[in-house]
């Protein structure tokens, strides 16, 4: 035993050893999470122009919150409740729907504040229009951000219902269905390369897939990328080619956990295929449902290369997106400055769904 | 079960699952055409998904004298560096948060799961800025390092960690072994499984990671295949011939795709925790 004892002093003690485990990843993440995140911060602060800092540091100027200014706002600002009545409508819409969903309980708590936020927020922002002979100072920001919006707008709900339906519809332990679903995954593990390298000539008038099948219907081509009507739709297309994978997995994970017993007791009901979906699947997958909405939103909203690959963010800037005028602002036109307060913008959004995803994830079963 | 409403289903399904492999099929098909042919028309068979008249030229012309071959080389690098560092700092903060005892715990593993939250769009200008500063950019460790300090890795091995029972440490504790040898000796042989679906999330991350190299790398010695595809794609009919573009697509999506049909169960469990929480 004594020289048990002795040998055991030669040990690092219990707090020493997870210092020491723990001091490779507080590195890494010191430098290149958690410095470059309050940098980011402090060039938004800034006149800051990629060039002429990196050939005289001192070339930057501290403006103070005027990088925001000029990115969100502009000359006569004004607010009015019909300005995007669409939008705005909407807003009202969903927040009449959290009231009343959460007065039924048919939603939990955190859901429906969340959903009423959302709302409240899409009631009140596109209300702000530049008043008479005013501007925004950004021209291009505001709209960016609604082109991101309708692109989630569009992908979200497309993946969302057919993963669902998919999912339902492949919950069975056999072989037949565990290759149908390996090929719905499939697509999912491709890059963002090679997906809008395959869609971009898919989609290509003389070249593309689709427009051989339209020859052979005997229809004339659509100009699917250079059309404004037709571009963000091709890219939701591609999007959710591409990202229907996840949503199916996390739906059959979620699917597993209703109870066999539930669809029995219903087939004595007489309720099966859409019946024992509509009345007990869908209401035992509601968290799932949530989650995995709140998931999409968060990883479509952050979408840059479908837009900078296939469309260049056009025609016309119909489908510029949030990251790529992020990443133009930044690389092309050198303003690291206002880019940085548009990231800053990214990240609040982005902050405030994770906290939802977070608080869903571990809020009880009612 | 095996009744005939479920062979229904089978056939129902069976056609959306077509239109989804179209795509795919259709790239490799494309790759096996000669460019001439697929110059004048793409539908020469079978709507061009059955690659008659066959040729493998592409591919041949591809390792000849294209840049393919070494961008692979390069995403090679890059992915497994990043899996191994990944590993290597998860791993161990992750046995350290879940399983020892010292001051400062729940803020630090706070501080940790926080920045699960921050995307890689929110610190990609700073980090570039940075990385300028340091003369980092075109080179490999540029690549990799950011994504180390990602917690996601952290989170997952943290969960697996704890789930462990703690009889396991104890008998070692007892017999006087030290922390680091327990986690050397018992707790990494336990954590196998759940370092494989890591490592798989990390490559599948490293290989089609688009953004950060877009950034980083601007010397085509440096690039990624995920980014050497995107720099040829927007000239592919004039250039390179559309058959060895798609020759190109082919060869980056490879490794993910073999990787992805022969590790399925892990794939999925990493893209499911990777999707859910990062």
């Amino acid at each position: 035993m004594a020289t048990r004892d002795k040998s055991s002093r030669r040990f690092l003690s219990e707090a020493q050893s997870a210092w020491l485990l723990l001091t490779p990843f507080l590195a890494v993440y010191a430098l290149f999470l958690v410095y470059p995140f309050f940098r980011g911060f402090w060039i938004s602060l800034h006149d800051w122009n990629l060039l002429a800092v990196a050939f005289n540091p001192d070339a930057k100027e501290y403006v103070g919150l005027r990088n925001y200014e000029r990115v969100m706002w502009g000359r006569n600002i004004e607010w009015g409740a019909l300005a995007s009545p669409a939008l705005q409508i909407i807003g009202v819409l969903g927040v009449v729907i959290a009231v009343f969903f959460r007065r039924m309980r048919r939603m939990s708590r955190t859901t429906a504040i969340a959903l009423g936020v959302a709302s409240a927020m899409l009631f009140l922002l596109p209300g702000f229009h530049p008043g008479e002979g005013g501007r925004w100072f950004d021209r291009r920001f505001w709209p960016t951000v609604g082109n991101t919006l309708v692109f989630v707008g569009l992908t979200v709900p497309g993946v969302t219902v057919s993963a669902l339906v998919l999912a339902a519809a492949l919950n069975r332990e056999t072989r037949a269905m565990a290759i149908l679903r390996t090929v719905f995954f499939l697509s999912q593990v491709l890059s963002v390369t090679v997906v809008t390298l395959i869609w971009q000539i898919m989609f290509s008038p003389r070249q593309g897939l689709i427009a051989n099948i339209t020859e052979v219907f005997g229809g004339s081509p659509i100009v699917w990328l250079t059309n404004e009507q037709f571009a963000m739709a091709a890219i939701v297309i591609t999007t959710v080619w591409w990202s229907l994978g996840i949503a199916m997995i996390l739906f059959l994970a979620g699917l597993q956990d209703i109870s066999r017993d539930l669809y029995e007791a219903a087939a004595l009901d007489n309720a099966t295929g859409l019946k024992a979906f509509w009345y007990i699947t869908l209401p035992n997958l509601q968290r799932t449902i949530t989650l995995v909405i709140v998931l999409q939103i968060i990883l479509h909203f952050q979408v840059f290369g479908q837009s900078h690959l296939m469309t260049n963010g056009g025609p016309n800037d119909t489908t510029q997106v949030l990251v790529r005028y992020i990443y133009q602002t930044a690389f092309r036109d050198s303003e690291l400055g206002r880019a940085s307060a548009m990231a800053v913008f990214l990240f609040l959004i982005m902050g405030g769904f994770s906290i939802i995803q977070f608080l869903i994830g571990r809020e009880e079963d009612r | 079960m095996m009744n005939r409403s479920y062979y229904w289903l089978i056939v129902a399904l069976s056609i959306p699952a077509f239109v989804w492999l179209v795509p795919t099929v259709w790239m490799v098909s494309l790759s096996f055409q000669p460019n001439e042919v697929l110059a004048r028309t793409t539908s020469t068979t079978a709507l061009g998904l059955v690659p008659i008249p066959f040729t493998a030229e592409n591919y041949a012309a591809l390792f000849a004298f294209g840049q393919t071959p070494m961008w692979f080389l390069n995403s090679v690098i890059v992915a497994v560096g990043m899996t191994l560092g990944v590993l290597a700092v998860s791993t161990t903060a992750g046995y350290a948060l879940a399983r020892l005892d010292f001051r400062f715990k729940t803020p630090i593993t706070v501080l940790c799961l926080i920045g699960l939250m921050v995307p890689e769009q929110a610190v990609f200008i700073p980090l570039y800025t940075m990385f300028a500063d340091l003369g980092w950019h075109n080179s490999y460790h540029a690549l990799i390092l950011p994504r180390m300090a990602v917690p996601i890795g952290v989170f997952l091995m943290m969960q697996f960690f704890k789930a462990i029972p703690k009889d396991i440490e104890e008998a070692a504790r007892l017999d006087g072994v030290s922390w680091l040898r327990i986690f050397w000796y018992v707790m990494l042989p336990l954590a196998r499984p759940a370092m494989m679906t890591l490592a798989i999330l990390t490559f599948l991350y490293a290989w089609n990671d688009y953004l950060w190299p877009l950034v980083s790398a601007q010397q085509k010695e440096y690039f990624t295949i995920t980014l050497g595809l995107a720099s040829i794609q927007s000239n592919f009919a004039q250039s390179e011939g559309l058959g060895r573009v798609m020759a190109s697509g082919v060869i980056a999506s490879l490794p993910v795709v073999i990787l992805f049909l022969i590790f399925q169960r892990y794939v999925v469990q990493a893209m499911t925790v990777g999707g859910s929480k990062g």
